[in-house]
């Protein structure tokens, strides 16, 4: 039986090239690189040119690149730490259905004296503008929004966004938690005049345990890691050059036609599975609508919950998730697809697939048909 | 002199001449507890003692899950016949301690010079002199040296309260119907607590219940384990008859008509696995299935005797118990069990035999249940 993965938003097999990565810096390269002999010079080199190559990657070059542990250690470092070297109070706005990295800063926030305003999502999932508009005043803080909603694979429309905030708060600093766009959505921080840009190394085929803010020169951070001084006294503790070094590979590698490979695989999945299951359900923007991002697929087969379908199909050995897997071992009905105007059992049918560009049309194809023999069973059967 | 552990057992001084059964069976489980700490356990004179382990807490820690242990003392072996050392190991015993105290003296060798009442005036006295802090109290002092002339002298201070019981195998074996929920762990504890070997039956619902369901069961089965020295699991493969229930039974009698297939496939594990009884968790009118009327439908099944310990607990009884013995945060999880997988919306909470045997008609039993029987896996924890 052969494997379908298809949860690359939980995480991401490492693809050979970033093995390869990892085992060189194991076997050669593996000094400290704030040492002083050549050895760990040439780590730090290396190491600077993935920083290099991260700028490149997300339009922002020139600016900072902090690396850090993961994505939510850069989602914290931006928020904690530019309110944290902020003089005064002020509002921040954050969007509703942020990560837990993001949410669980809020009451440290409020306890720094800033209140914290939650940005509305319109009915497929993205920020709502006109509230947005309504929202933002002269004494806005700061303003995050993730550059795709890990659930829907919603794209936000952050340019207008930016361009809200340049005319009604031009102050405000703007954060954008890219976990789940970085690479598989265009970004450039300097077209957006974002501040900052947060960003996972495991979501795109490199490693746990790595991940990188990157942000404006001009905007000042408090570090939130305090030790011996590396990355510029931004993030102390020394480096982890094999994950930075793999991700700088996981970059480089990246297929560079990877959206419309995913795109072209996210629609034969959907089609296969409309095609066969016509009660299906769409959580998110249709397939031509310029907010669908290529790598996620968020559907409901009421009435047959999420839950019993994701374990049918691990029976054939094809991995999703329901709903959103960071949040699924605590069995909430997503707030964001009730936001989105779903029944809470519609809801709870929730299955989510999210794609990489190493996957195949006859993955998508063999998925459409295990799922719908599935539903053909699971649903005769279900709580009346 | 050497420090050890003297284990203190409890219901087993009840038994008459089949005693030493007992006793060799509780030796055995103590020494079976503490196998990895490379102990010395042995039994002398009505006290099992564990000594040189690697670990004295660990080991006591493990003792005291041992059912029939009454209470565990950590304690001073040493010479009993230099009264004077036993005096002067006394006072040090003592001295950093703030209060009242009494001394407790046992003397099983009775040509030892001093009676117990003569020991406690001299152990006292010697207290006394060194520690002026203290005072005595026979009534309700704060520390109490025990100490007991055997073929050495023992002395402690400290004594940890275990879980009583007897030991488990010398009361038969029993099959648990083992959910993943917070009740079935608790009525196993306390059946096994009993002296009764333990195996158990869970039922699972793929694809409605998860691997992990059923692996946060089978990590209940070993927590459980520890206390009950090994439990086989049965874990039947149930989907199909949910299934035809779901499909062939009025609604409302569904959960019921589960419930006596559960009851069945497990006297017919309890049969196979030579146990003589049946355990559940129920309580009286927790849920619509544990009515005074359907206990009696579900029990009506089977012949085997039906032992519910915690019929006449409050849930908040039952989560006190299961947080103690460490099931509560396991069974918490919030895995799906196949019992709430179709749960109706309004289950016959009054149900009468005749109309659940006429909505059961529609299946065909033996051969649904043959065929979970022969998909039965075993796990041993």
């Amino acid at each position: 039986m052969r494997e379908i993965y298809l949860d690359n938003s939980a995480t991401t097999r490492p693809t050979e090239p970033v093995i390869q990565a990892v085992t060189a810096c194991m076997e050669t390269e593996w000094y400290n690189p704030s040492a002083l002999y050549r050895p760990s010079m040439l780590v730090q080199k290396k190491m600077e040119e993935v920083r290099r190559l991260l700028l490149k990657a997300a339009g922002a070059d020139g600016e900072n690149c902090t690396f850090t542990s993961s994505g939510t250690e850069a989602d914290n470092l931006a928020l904690l730490g530019a309110l944290r070297a902020r003089r005064g109070g002020g509002r921040v706005l954050i969007f509703q259905s942020e990560h837990p990295a993001i949410l669980s800063c809020i009451p440290e926030i409020e306890r720094m004296g800033y209140t914290v305003e939650t940005i509305a999502p319109d009915a497929v999932g993205a920020v709502d503008l006109d509230r947005l508009e309504t929202q933002m005043r002269g004494d806005v803080a700061m303003i995050v929004v993730m550059q795709v909603n890990n659930e829907t694979g919603t794209i936000q429309p952050l340019s207008e966004i930016a361009r809200l905030r340049d005319r009604l708060c031009p102050e405000a600093h703007f954060h954008v938690d890219g976990v789940q766009g970085f690479l598989r959505v265009p970004f450039s921080l300097h077209a957006l005049r974002a501040d900052s840009y947060a960003l996972s190394g495991h979501k795109i085929h490199a490693l746990k345990g790595t991940g990188a803010l990157i942000w404006r020169r001009n905007r000042k951070l408090t570090p939130q890691m305090l030790g011996g001084g590396q990355e510029n006294g931004m993030r102390s503790g020394t480096e982890n050059t094999c994950g930075i070094l793999a991700l700088g590979e996981a970059v480089r590698s990246y297929p560079q036609d990877a959206a419309e490979t995913m795109m072209g695989l996210k629609k034969r999945l959907y089609e296969g599975i409309r095609a066969r299951i016509p009660k299906s359900m769409l959580n998110g923007p249709e397939m031509d609508d310029t907010r669908c991002a290529p790598h996620i697929l968020n559907l409901s087969l009421p009435p047959v919950r999420s839950q019993t379908m994701l374990f049918a199909l691990e029976g054939d050995g094809i991995y999703v998730s329901a709903g959103s897997a960071c949040a699924s071992h605590k069995q909430k009905v997503s707030p964001v697809l009730l936001a989105m105007g779903r029944t809470s059992q519609e809801a709870d049918c929730a299955l989510r697939m999210s794609l990489c560009p190493f996957l195949s049309s006859d993955m998508m194809d063999e998925t459409a048909q295990r799922m719908a023999a599935h539903y053909q069973l699971l649903s005769q059967y279900t709580r009346r | 002199m050497r420090e050890l552990l003297l284990v203190r057992y409890g219901e087993i001084f009840l038994k008459g001449l089949n005693r030493p059964y007992f006793l060799h069976a509780l030796l055995d489980r103590v020494k079976n507890a503490v196998r990895d700490f490379h102990a010395d356990v042995w039994m002398n004179d009505g006290r099992i003692f564990v000594s040189d382990a690697d670990d004295l807490e660990g080991c006591a820690q493990r003792v005291c899950k041992v059912f029939g242990v009454h209470s565990v003392g950590f304690a001073v072996e040493m010479e009993k016949a230099d009264f004077s050392a036993v005096c002067a190991q006394a006072v040090h015993m003592m001295e950093g301690l703030q209060g009242t105290f009494k001394v407790n003296s046992r003397r099983s060798d009775k040509k030892y010079p001093l009676d117990s009442p003569k020991i406690n005036a001299e152990v006292g006295a010697a207290i006394l002199r060194a520690c002026p802090q203290l005072k005595v109290d026979l009534h309700t002092p704060m520390h109490t040296l025990n100490v007991e002339i055997r073929d050495h002298a023992y002395l402690y201070v400290r004594i940890v309260p275990a879980v009583g019981g007897m030991p488990v195998g010398t009361n038969g074996k029993a099959m648990l119907l083992l959910s993943g929920g917070i009740d079935s762990p608790v009525a196993g504890y306390m059946i096994a607590k009993r002296g009764v070997r333990i195996s158990a039956v869970h039922f699972h619902s793929y694809p409605y219940t998860s691997d992990r369901a059923k692996e946060k069961v089978l990590d209940l089965a070993r927590i459980l384990s520890e206390y009950a020295c090994g439990i086989r699991v049965y874990v039947v493969p149930f989907t199909e008859i949910q299934m035809q229930i779901h499909e062939k039974c009025p609604e409302d009698h569904t959960t019921l008509i589960m419930r006596r297939f559960m009851m069945r496939i497990a006297e017919a594990c309890a049969r196979r696995e030579g146990a003589q009884a049946l355990i559940t968790g129920e309580s009286i009118g927790q849920v619509a299935s544990q009515t005074m009327e359907a206990l009696q439908t579900t029990n009506a099944v089977v012949s085997l005797p039906v032992f519910r310990p915690l019929i006449g607990f409050d849930k908040a009884d039952i989560i006190a118990i299961s947080e103690k013995i460490g099931t509560y945060e396991t069974s918490s999880l919030p895995y799906e069990d196949c019992c709430t997988v179709f749960t109706p919306r309004h289950p016959v909470t009054r149900p009468r035999m005749d109309r659940v045997e006429r909505a059961e008609s529609a299946l065909d039993m033996d051969a649904l249940i043959e065929r979970a029987m022969e998909g039965i896996e075993i796990v041993e924890t």
